[in-house]
Formats: structure tokens, C-alpha cells, sequence
């Protein structure tokens, strides 16, 4: 038996020690580090009701664009036509390579164009051309222009100063300037802008198209002469306010969103106890108008504004929908769109109770 | 309990940290495991050993016993010696025998079933010897790994203890209190397998050499009882 324990013990004390030399601590799981997406909860409020601002304005309460200059269509207008205001003569088709050539045959009826010009909101400079106008020639040949063909008639005075203007050749060498130095931009403007150039010492014009052009990029460039579709939906880019380059207040919106919406609808339906038992359910419409305080707490008396009666049932639903306001305030709406909401008016609908 | 060292720091978690960190009754229990584990391999390197020799013993009598010596000398020769194994039965067969025929016993039946009877008591004296202690391995076989898991529920027990002390469900604080349990299990097990294994193996060859000693007995009783025919026929004649 000695033996055998001996033995024994000294094959454990053996396997304990290699145990201990050798069974040290697991080398440390090296776990890589999962980097945490950063998550933002976008509201949708903040692309549906984008506005949109000006770069060099101040700041103002509201963000605007700048407002725009258009002119109004006049009111009492007589005639159908793409015009601003209403003409003498008839509508013509649209033929823009006909009419140079018609120029060119009938330099009379040209000259008379700077008039039509000045009504145009956009160039500002045809004005100052009629004055200098020695020879008001070289405008007729550049306006392709259906618009200020038409119009030659009113103007009858210049007639006299046409035949001077006669001559072709004074016209055309005008138009190479223009393609070779602006390809860019549409030909409308160019052709009214070029006359003005050469017979103006003061270069506004020129100003204006080196202004656009080294902005823009040549691929910006090269998208707008690609692009041939007319802007189309959305809201007009048109405001009466004073430009600004933003908010003063992050706001998201100026709108209540749909899901605010319905919140306030929940807020408000949870204290409603509309008149039960009423067989003419229909006849239990109920509008009432609250005015908030930004704290969502009424502000004065609700206003039953329709709906309602003068009989006991109608005026239980009117007074159930005017508790039920009162009761549920203060409401809990988002501060920064007080403006939407500092004003409510609540549509009670039995009817539509248990939907 | 609540001085267990949660969240040990790195290097910590080496066999001997492992076992420093548990608490008392983990410890005792890892301790006797280990003592149990001491113990068997000594009952089972002694076993093997002693029943070798046994065997050699065996085989080195049956060599001599059918070499055609009479069993006179044979007794003679073994007499002064100790003896164990096939020639203790031996012994006691033919000590019975003298002494019935130094007595002069009248039945030969009553003597035949005396020296089966001295045999029968021989073998079951060898075998007690034999199979010693192999009830330890047995108990070690089955019971170590419960121990080691009682210890690994008290620590795990008490780690979670700790853990709530804590107020932290960080793994790094569950974990080492949990491994540390654990070693009190990997060590039962560590103690019961060889156990069982040399159980079923030191048993199997327990009941080998019981048999043979049974079928030696056997042979011899009927080489007696052959004699006793013998010796009553010339009586009788």
C-alpha cells in the first residue's frame, strides 16, 4: 500500500504543478469593437415643410426668398394670348426663323420694339435705349422675337427714323458676338441684352452675364442645356415677405404635421363624452374655435363657432364638445410651431367616433 | 462570501487564483476531491501491482503442483513458508486432510465435505484481500462528480450573491465567480473517471482470479476425493 501511495502523490503533486506552470490564464477573448451606427430620428416635417431662405439677408423671424418683382397680370384683360396685357393686334403663331428674315424684308414695321421691352419685368435696360436713340436700328435686328413683332403698330412715330435703319448688314455682324460669347443662356435674353451693350457706355449687361457664367460650373452648365423640361410642381418661388436668410427660431415647419395632428385629435377625443342616445346623430356636428396660450392652456372661452342648437339635444352636444376642450387643456403641441396652433378649431363628429 | 473578489483582475484566472478566490466550502470540497483523487490512484496502482503478483504466484504453483511432485512434499516444501493465493488453499485442503487422518476420521464423505468446506473459506479469505478497497473506487466512481457539483452550485450561488451586491450584470463580474465554481466540478471529474475505469478493470480481474482459485479447488478437491476412493477400497479389501 506504500507504495502506491507514494506514487500517487507524487503524480499529483506532478500534475498539480505542471497544472500550475502551465495551465496560466487563457489569453483574453480579443472581442473587435462594434462601432455604434449613430442613429437620428428624422421627422419628415423638416422636408415636407422646408423653406427656403437667402444667403446675404439677415436674419428675420421667418425664412423667405427673395419676393418676387413680377408685375400683375392685368385684371381686365379682354383678349386670349400669351401676353401681359392686352394687344391690338392679333394673336400670331410662333415662328421664330420667319421673323428675321420678315425684319429683313420689312424694316418698317420693326423699329417700333423698344416700347414692348420697357413693360418686361425682367431687363430693366431696354428703357434707356429709346433715349439715345439716334439710330434705333440695331434693336430690330436682334429680336427674334415673336412679342415685340406684333407690336409695331402703336409705335408709329419712329417710322420716320426706320429707313435709316434700313441696312442688314448692321444688324448681323451684332448677332456673332452673342453666340460666340454666351452659349449658355437661352437666346431670349441674349438678343435683348446684346443691342443694349453696344450702344450703352454703361455695361450692365455684360456685367450680368460674367456674373452668371464664372459661378456656374461646366457641368452646371452643361445640365441647363440639357435640361429642356419646364420646372414643374411644387410651390411657386414667390414671396411678399422681406428676404431673409432664415429663422430666427428653428421651427419644424410652420404647418402642424399629420401625426401632430392626430395627437391633439387623441388629447382631445379622450375627454369628450359625446351625447349618447341621440337617434339624429348627424345633426350633432360640432365646430369649436380655441385660442392657445404657448403654454397649451385655453386662452379665454371656447367659441362653439357652428353645429350645435338652440334644442336641449343640441345644445348638450355643443356644451359636451366645449367641456371637452376645457377639460383636456393644456395641451401638449410643439412649442416651436405656436403660431399653427395658437388658433384651433375642433371638428366634434359622433359619427365618426368609433372608427 | 461577499469578499469574493469580483471582476478579478487580468492574469487572475490561472488554476491557482481560480482556487484561492473560492470561497471555504468550494475549498473544502476541491480539496477533498483531490484527496479522493490521491487515494484511488494509490488503491489502484497498489491493486495492480499486488494482483500481478498474485497472478505470478499463481502460475508459478500451478507450474509446480502439475510437475508430478506428490503432495506430500509438496506440503512440506510450502509449510515453512507464507503462502497465498492458490497455495493457501492448497494448504488448508491438505492441512484438513492430515489432520482427518491423523485423528483417523471414519467417513470419507464428512472428511470430502470438510476440506471443500476449508477450501471454500481459503478462497473467500484470498479474495478478501484481493478485492479490498475496491469499494473505494467504486464510491470515488460515482460520488465524486456529485461532490464536485455541490461545490459548484454553493460557489455559483454565492457568486450570484456577490453579483447582486454588485448591481451589475457586467460579464467580467459574473464571470470568474462562475469559472471558479466550475474548477470544483472539473476536478470531481478529474477524480471520478480514473475511478470508475480502474473499478470496472481491477473488479473484472478480481473475478478472474477468483475463478481460477475456485476452478483449483475444485480440481484438487476431486484428486482428493479420487485418493479417498482409493484409500476406502483398500479398506475395504
Amino acid at each position: 500500500m506504500k507504495t502506491g501511495l507514494t506514487s500517487s502523490v507524487v503524480m499529483h503533486a506532478a500534475v498539480i504543478g505542471f497544472g500550475l506552470v502551465s495551465l496560466s490564464a487563457p489569453k483574453p477573448m480579443q472581442v473587435a469593437d462594434v462601432e455604434a451606427l449613430p442613429i437620428d430620428l428624422v421627422s419628415i416635417e423638416e422636408i415636407t415643410q422646408i423653406q427656403e431662405g437667402v444667403k446675404d439677408a439677415p436674419k428675420a423671424e421667418r425664412a423667405a426668398p427673395t419676393p418676387t418683382t413680377r408685375p400683375d397680370i392685368v385684371p381686365d384683360a379682354e383678349k386670349a394670348g400669351d401676353q401681359d396685357r392686352d394687344l391690338e393686334n392679333e394673336v400670331q403663331p410662333d415662328v421664330q426663323e420667319k421673323q428675321i428674315a420678315k425684319t429683313q424684308e420689312a424694316p418698317p414695321e420693326a423699329p417700333p420694339t423698344p416700347q414692348p421691352a420697357p413693360e418686361r419685368p425682367d431687363p430693366v435696360e431696354p428703357e434707356p435705349e429709346p433715349k439715345p436713340a439716334a439710330e434705333p436700328t440695331p434693336e430690330v435686328a436682334p429680336e427674334p422675337k415673336p412679342r415685340e413683332e406684333v407690336t409695331p403698330e402703336p409705335a408709329e412715330q419712329q417710322v420716320a427714323a426706320l429707313p435709316d435703319v434700313a441696312p442688314v448688314p448692321e444688324a448681323r455682324p451684332e448677332r456673332k458676338p452673342q453666340t460666340e460669347e454666351t452659349t449658355a443662356s437661352t437666346p431670349k435674353p441674349q438678343t435683348a441684352e446684346t443691342p443694349n451693350r453696344k450702344q450703352e457706355p454703361a455695361k450692365e449687361p455684360a456685367k450680368k452675364t460674367a456674373s452668371t457664367n464664372p459661378e456656374k460650373s461646366i457641368e452646371d452648365e452643361v445640365a441647363a442645356l440639357l435640361n429642356k423640361e419646364k420646372a414643374s410642381g411644387g410651390g411657386a418661388k414667390r414671396s411678399t415677405d422681406q428676404a431673409a436668410l432664415g429663422g430666427e427660431r428653428t421651427t419644424g415647419g410652420s404647418t402642424l404635421s399629420a401625426s401632430e395632428m392626430d395627437a391633439l385629435r387623441q388629447q382631445i377625443q379622450k375627454c369628450w363624452n359625446p351625447p349618447f342616445g341621440v337617434a339624429d346623430a348627424q345633426g350633432l356636428r360640432v365646430t369649436v374655435k380655441m385660442r392657445l396660450t404657448p403654454t397649451g392652456e385655453i386662452e379665454g372661452r371656447p367659441e362653439v363657432v357652428s353645429g350645435g342648437g338652440n334644442d336641449g339635444v343640441g345644445r348638450a352636444a355643443a356644451d359636451s364638445a366645449r367641456r371637452a376642450v376645457i377639460v383636456c387643456s393644456p395641451y401638449k403641441l410643439p412649442a416651436d410651431k405656436y403660431d399653427a396652433w395658437q388658433d384651433v378649431v375642433v371638428n366634434f363628429d359622433p359619427s365618426q367616433l368609433f372608427r | 462570501m461577499e469578499q469574493i473578489a469580483l471582476a478579478a483582475p487580468e492574469g487572475q484566472y490561472s488554476l491557482w487564483a481560480l482556487f484561492m478566490q473560492a470561497g471555504l466550502i468550494v475549498k473544502l470540497v476541491m480539496i477533498g476531491l483531490v484527496l479522493a483523487s490521491v487515494w484511488t490512484w494509490a488503491i489502484v496502482i497498489d491493486k495492480m501491482i499486488a494482483m500481478g503478483r498474485i497472478r505470478k504466484a499463481m502460475d508459478r504453483f500451478e507450474e509446480v503442483f502439475w510437475s508430478g511432485q506428490s503432495l506430500e512434499e509438496l506440503y512440506r516444501a510450502l509449510a515453512e513458508k507464507k503462502t497465498s493465493g492458490m497455495g493457501a488453499v492448497f494448504m488448508a485442503a491438505m492441512r484438513e486432510w492430515k489432520k482427518s487422518f491423523e485423528r483417523g476420521a471414519k467417513s470419507p464423505h464428512s472428511l470430502q465435505t470438510r476440506i471443500d468446506r476449508a477450501m471454500d473459506l481459503a478462497i473467500a479469505r484470498e479474495m478478501e484481500g484481493v478485492e479490498s478497497r475496491l469499494g473505494f473506487l467504486a464510491s470515488v466512481g460515482s460520488g465524486a462528480p456529485f461532490i464536485g457539483l455541490f461545490g459548484t452550485v454553493i460557489g455559483i450561488m454565492t457568486s450570484f450573491q456577490a453579483i447582486a451586491g454588485s448591481k451589475s450584470t457586467n460579464l467580467a463580474v459574473v464571470a470568474p465567480g462562475i469559472a471558479e465554481a466550475l474548477l470544483a466540478t472539473a476536478i470531481g471529474l478529474l477524480a471520478a473517471i480514473p475511478a470508475t475505469i480502474a473499478y470496472n478493470k481491477l473488479s473484472g480481474d478480481a473475478s478472474k482470479l477468483s475463478a481460477r482459485l475456485e476452478g483449483f479447488a475444485d480440481e484438487f478437491s476431486a484428486i482428493l476425493s479420487r485418493q479417498l476412493d482409493e484409500r476406502s477400497a483398500k479398506q475395504a479389501a
